[in-house]
This record gives structure tokens, C-alpha cells and sequence, in this order.
């Protein structure tokens, strides 16, 4: 029996069988999505169509200039954050850096995370917005309305840890573990008690699921020990995890088998992305597949922006055989789709999910 | 060896960098060269610490605070040694790419290195290959290594090496990659001489390659 995309999603969350593996992006970069589109002015679900994603969320061009990936941290934030000038369906707070911008693509980075010492806490004050303000949330409830349709939407928040790495800059981060880590457990905590707020909010509208963004963890392993993880990062993750009332995915890059443990104590429904070099997804299916939904692992170093079209179309097959059987798996790049995967290879994805998604799979 | 020779390596492994401060003041006034510090001190513990993140006993965290801990020695030898030519093993000038704004894999390298026995000439990020090239003719150096977390970036990496061997420079330096998607197969397709996927492993990899120069 054919499912609706919001069907086939929320049946994989749940660790089902959906009629087909359903593909859903964390972010799809505003210049790809113009290139697939071949014009800026779209709506979320028309770009859901055409690729065969089941599910949107992140931000949308529509109809003006394609921006790069959001890293905001302006003194303009909180108005931007209220008023957003373009479709978004994001809820996470900014970094409290100082941001540097490349001349020549304009793509933003963090200079310097500013949150170093006890008197820095004040800047939280000056950055974080009012999670009550109902400007932002009534604009996205009505953009839901108009586009959702079929489609599962999902709003992507923060638990809080990638925003104090960032905002405390990794090396600062490093030394408090041991100078000062009730340093590290004040950041968190604002930061997490802000999304919590947050999520309050976003329970009561018409998500579906939530995405929670909260890189830790480079390709060998977290970047701190599981013991500082769990006692400066979990008892904070877990405020806002233990808020939220919907399905919800975890994204961190790199290897997180080190903590896996720890992390599935905070009841995701899903984990994300399983990046290749980092986290093989035929030892997540065998060892966690029973207790957690699997999102990802279509290469973002070499395949999609690399390889050639047969090169992807073998790695889609590949995963969904490894991933796919009992159900339990969403297929998606291991990050999201940059400007620089070759859209090719992005048709190439959506023709390969089409050719050996469906269920029952072969072999 | 000194006891507090392994004392300086103890507290390195542990982070502690009050105490390296203390230890290496006091490592100076028995009488203990600089030299014997680096070399049996300092060198070992940071080669430890190497180790253990790629056995995955230390995280990032952990190899940051033992770098705080082993300059904490460092600063205090540094000027006994200047001018001593034994003071390094060798000479690295480090980057990344051009159109890379990434910086933590190449600090980590520079600490690693640094705490190897090298010199360091560390010339930032978004470097491009004229600017290696200009790097390489003012310091000599004996590596040269290159950093790219983008895989858009690490395509400047062929470039940059195409551009250091078109200069005629090729021959004087060994090359390093390394970063988040470089891998082995990508290091060997644009002619580096080595890849590293960590820091320590830039270490050890540079050792052999002096050795067998």
C-alpha cells in the first residue's frame, strides 16, 4: 500500500516498514537547491516533489538571493530572528562568537568563540532572543499551513552542546575541562535551558519531528572524554530532550560510538548522519538498530561532490541493503547537501533511492 | 633518567601545566640541560599523548591540555636553547588551503609538532599556493604540510603541490595532507609523500621521513 511522505517518514522514525526508504535532508545549501530548481522562486514542497524527498524543513531562497549555510551571529540577530526575512523552520540560537566573513564567497565562520570567562556570561543576555517573542513562531506556523501538505515538516533546535563548543571555541572549551568546568555546565546550561523554552513552543505546532544539530564529535571520536560528556554536556542535553514531545533526530558529525550509550539515554528517536570515515553503518544496524532509527551515511567527502553518477547509485544501493531491511532507516547525505555536490550526483541519489527503495527490498 | 624528567612526562600526559612550570624551573636549577628536558621531558610526553588519542584513551580535550602543559615547559627552555642547532629534530611550515577557514586540525598538527621536537612556521589559513611557495623560499623547511576540512578545499591541496613543484621547490620538502575527508587514496592521487589522519600520527610519520632523508 502506498504511503503519503509523511507516512513513510514518521513509519521509519518509529523503527517500521514503510512502503520505500524515505529521503529526508537536514539542509540542502540555497545555491544547490536553486541549481535543481533552475530558479530561486519555489516553494519547499515543489523541491520536495521533484527530488523525492518525503520531508522539509531548514530554510528556502524563495525567490531571493541564495544565502550560504546559516552560522548567524549578528547585532541584527534578534530582530532577523524574530521578522525572518525568507522561509525557514529553524529554532536554534546563535553563536556568542566573533564571526569572520570569506571576501570571496561571503560564507561566514566563527573567528573566536567570546563565552571564556564568568563576566562573558553577560553577552548571553546580549545574543540569546526572547524564546517567548510569538513573532517568529506565528510566521512559521502559517508557512506550515500554506506548504506542508503531504510532506512530514520538521524544525531543527539545539540540545545546547555544539553551541557551547562554539561559543567557548574549542581550546578555551579544553582547558576549562580542567581549570574551570563549571564554566563549561553554566554555558550549557543557558544555552539549554533556552532551547528547552523553545521547544515548549514548537510542541504545540504542526512539526512533525524535530532535528537537533549539536556537532560534538570529530572523525576519531567526541572531542572531549566520555566522562566530561556526561558531566558536563548529558545532564543538559537532557533538559531540553526530556521537553520535547514529538519524534526527534540527533545529528552530530563524526564518531560517536565512543558515547552511544550515553546519548541514547536522551531517548532520540533517530540518529544522524554516520559519516563513512567515521561510524560504520553496518555496526550501528547490527548493534542499534533495534533502538534507534538510522539516518545518513551517503558520503559528503568524496561521493556526492566526487564521484562519478554510477559511484553514487552503488552507494545507495549499498546502504539500503545494509541499512534498510526491518525498516528503521531514512536515507540522506552525511551532513546535507552542499553547493558542492555535483548536482548530478544529487539527481543520481534521488534516481537510485526511487530504484531500490521500495519494499519489500531485493535480495 | 632524572626523576623529574618523569615527573615533567607525567604531568604533561596529565594536563597539568602548573606543574610542568614548576618541574621544568626546578629540572633547570639540579643542573638537567634544556636540551635533556625536551628530549626526555617534553618529546616522550607529547609522543604518549599521540599515542593515546589514536588508541582512543585521550580526546581532543584531553591533546589540547597536554599541549598547554608541555609549552609551559617549552616557554621556559626556548630561550636557553636558541642557538643551540641541536634544538630541533626539523622544520615545518604549516597551513590550510586556500579557500579553508578551518583551523583547529592545523593548530592540533602545530601543537603535536611542536611538541615532536619541530619548528614550527605556522602561516594560517586560506593560504594560497604562491603563499606556500613564498613560505617554503624564505624558511627552508624540511616539511611542508597542508590542512583542508572542505571537500572543496582539498582540491587546493593537488594545486598548491602542482604550484610548489613548477616553482622547482618539490624536491626540497616532503609534503603532508591531512584533514577530516583526506584520505590515504587522495593523498597518494595529487603526489604528496605523506597523509596523516591525526595529529600524532603527523608526529611518527615525520620521524621516518627525517630518518630516512
Amino acid at each position: 500500500m502506498s504511503m503519503t511522505p509523511r507516512e513513510r517518514v514518521l513509519t521509519a522514525l518509529n523503527r517500521g516498514v514503510p512502503d520505500q526508504v524515505p529521503w529526508v535532508e537536514n539542509d540542502i545549501e540555497e545555491a544547490l537547491q536553486v541549481q535543481i530548481m533552475g530558479t530561486a522562486n519555489f516553494t519547499p514542497p515543489e523541491l520536495c516533489e521533484k527530488l523525492g524527498l518525503s520531508a522539509f524543513g531548514a530554510h528556502y531562497p524563495m525567490g531571493q538571493a541564495s544565502d550560504g549555510q546559516a552560522m548567524q551571529t549578528k547585532e541584527t540577530y534578534k530582530e532577523s530572528y524574530y521578522y525572518p526575512k525568507k522561509v525557514t523552520f529553524d529554532f536554534v540560537p546563535p553563536w556568542i562568537a566573533k564571526m569572520g566573513a570569506d571576501q570571496d564567497t561571503g560564507r561566514t565562520y566563527i573567528e573566536k568563540g567570546l563565552l571564556v570567562s564568568e563576566e562573558s556570561l553577560a553577552l548571553f543576555d546580549e545574543f540569546l532572543p526572547d524564546p517567548h517573542h510569538p513573532a517568529r513562531y506565528e510566521k512559521v506556523a502559517e508557512w506550515i499551513k500554506q506548504y506542508k501538505g503531504d510532506y512530514a515538516v520538521f524544525a531543527r533546535i539545539r540540545l545546547g552542546a555544539s553551541s557551547t563548543l562554539e561559543s567557548m571555541g574549542l581550546d578555551e572549551f579544553s582547558y576549562a575541562t580542567v581549570d574551570n568546568p563549571e564554566l563549561i555546565k553554566k554555558i550549557h546550561l543557558r544555552f539549554s535551558e533556552w532551547s528547552a523554552q523553545v521547544v515548549d513552543h514548537l510542541n504545540e505546532m504542526d512539526f512533525d519531528f524535530f532535528w537537533c544539530n549539536d556537532d560534538l564529535a570529530g572523525n576519531h571520536g567526541p572531542f572531549m572524554s566520555p566522562k566530561i560528556f556526561r558531566e558536563c554536556f548529558l545532564p543538559n542535553m537532557r533538559i531540553v530532550a526530556e521537553r520535547i514531545k514529538k519524534p526527534w533526530i540527533f545529528h552530530s558529525d563524526g564518531n560517536l560510538f565512543p558515547i552511544m550509550e550515553d546519548l541514547l539515554s536522551l531517548g532520540m528517536t533517530a540518529i544522524h548522519p554516520l559519516q563513512p570515515a567515521a561510524m560504520d553503518i553496518g555496526k550501528m544496524k547490527k548493534e542499534y538498530g533495534h533502538r534507534v532509527c538510522i539516518v545518513g551515511n551517503i558520503d559528503l567527502d568524496y561521493t556526492l561532490p566526487l564521484g562519478t553518477e554510477e559511484e553514487v547509485d552503488a552507494e545507495v544501493r549499498n546502504r539500503i541493503l545494509t541499512a534498510g531491511p526491518g525498516g528503521g532507516y531514512i536515507i540522506s547525505s552525511a551532513n546535507s547537501l552542499t553547493d558542492y555536490c555535483k548536482v548530478e550526483n544529487v539527481w543520481a541519489m534521488s534516481n537510485a533511492i526511487k530504484k531500490y527503495g521500495k519494499y519489500p527490498l531485493e535480495g | 633518567m632524572s626523576n623529574l624528567l618523569i615527573e615533567i612526562q607525567e604531568a604533561v600526559i596529565n594536563g597539568q601545566q602548573a606543574k610542568v612550570d614548576e618541574l621544568t624551573q626546578a629540572a633547570l636549577d639540579s643542573g638537567i640541560t634544556p636540551q635533556a628536558i625536551l628530549n626526555e621531558g617534553l618529546i616522550p610526553a607529547m609522543s604518549t599523548v599521540g599515542e593515546k588519542f589514536q588508541k582512543g584513551e585521550f580526546f581532543i580535550s584531553e591533546m589540547m591540555i597536554g599541549a598547554r602543559a608541555m609549552y609551559a615547559g617549552l616557554n621556559i627552555i626556548k630561550p636557553l636553547l636558541a642557538g643551540q642547532n641541536a634544538a630541533t629534530k626539523g622544520k615545518a611550515v604549516i597551513g590550510t588551503v586556500q579557500g579553508d577557514l578551518h583551523d583547529i586540525g592545523k593548530n592540533l598538527v602545530c601543537m603535536m609538532m611542536e611538541g615532536g621536537g619541530y619548528e614550527i612556521v605556522d602561516i594560517g589559513i586560506n593560504v594560497s599556493p604562491e603563499n606556500f611557495v613564498q613560505a617554503i623560499k624564505e624558511h627552508s623547511p624540511d616539511f611542508v604540510l597542508m590542512s583542508a576540512l572542505l571537500t572543496t578545499t582539498m582540491e587546493v591541496m593537488g594545486k598548491t603541490i602542482k604550484v610548489i613543484a613548477d616553482s622547482g621547490l618539490r624536491e626540497s620538502v616532503f609534503i603532508g595532507v591531512g584533514g577530516a575527508p583526506v584520505t590515504q587514496k587522495f593523498a597518494d592521487s595529487i603526489g604528496a609523500d605523506f597523509f596523516s589522519p591525526d595529529a600524532g600520527d603527523a608526529v611518527s610519520k615525520a620521524n621516518v621521513l627525517l630518518v630516512a632523508k
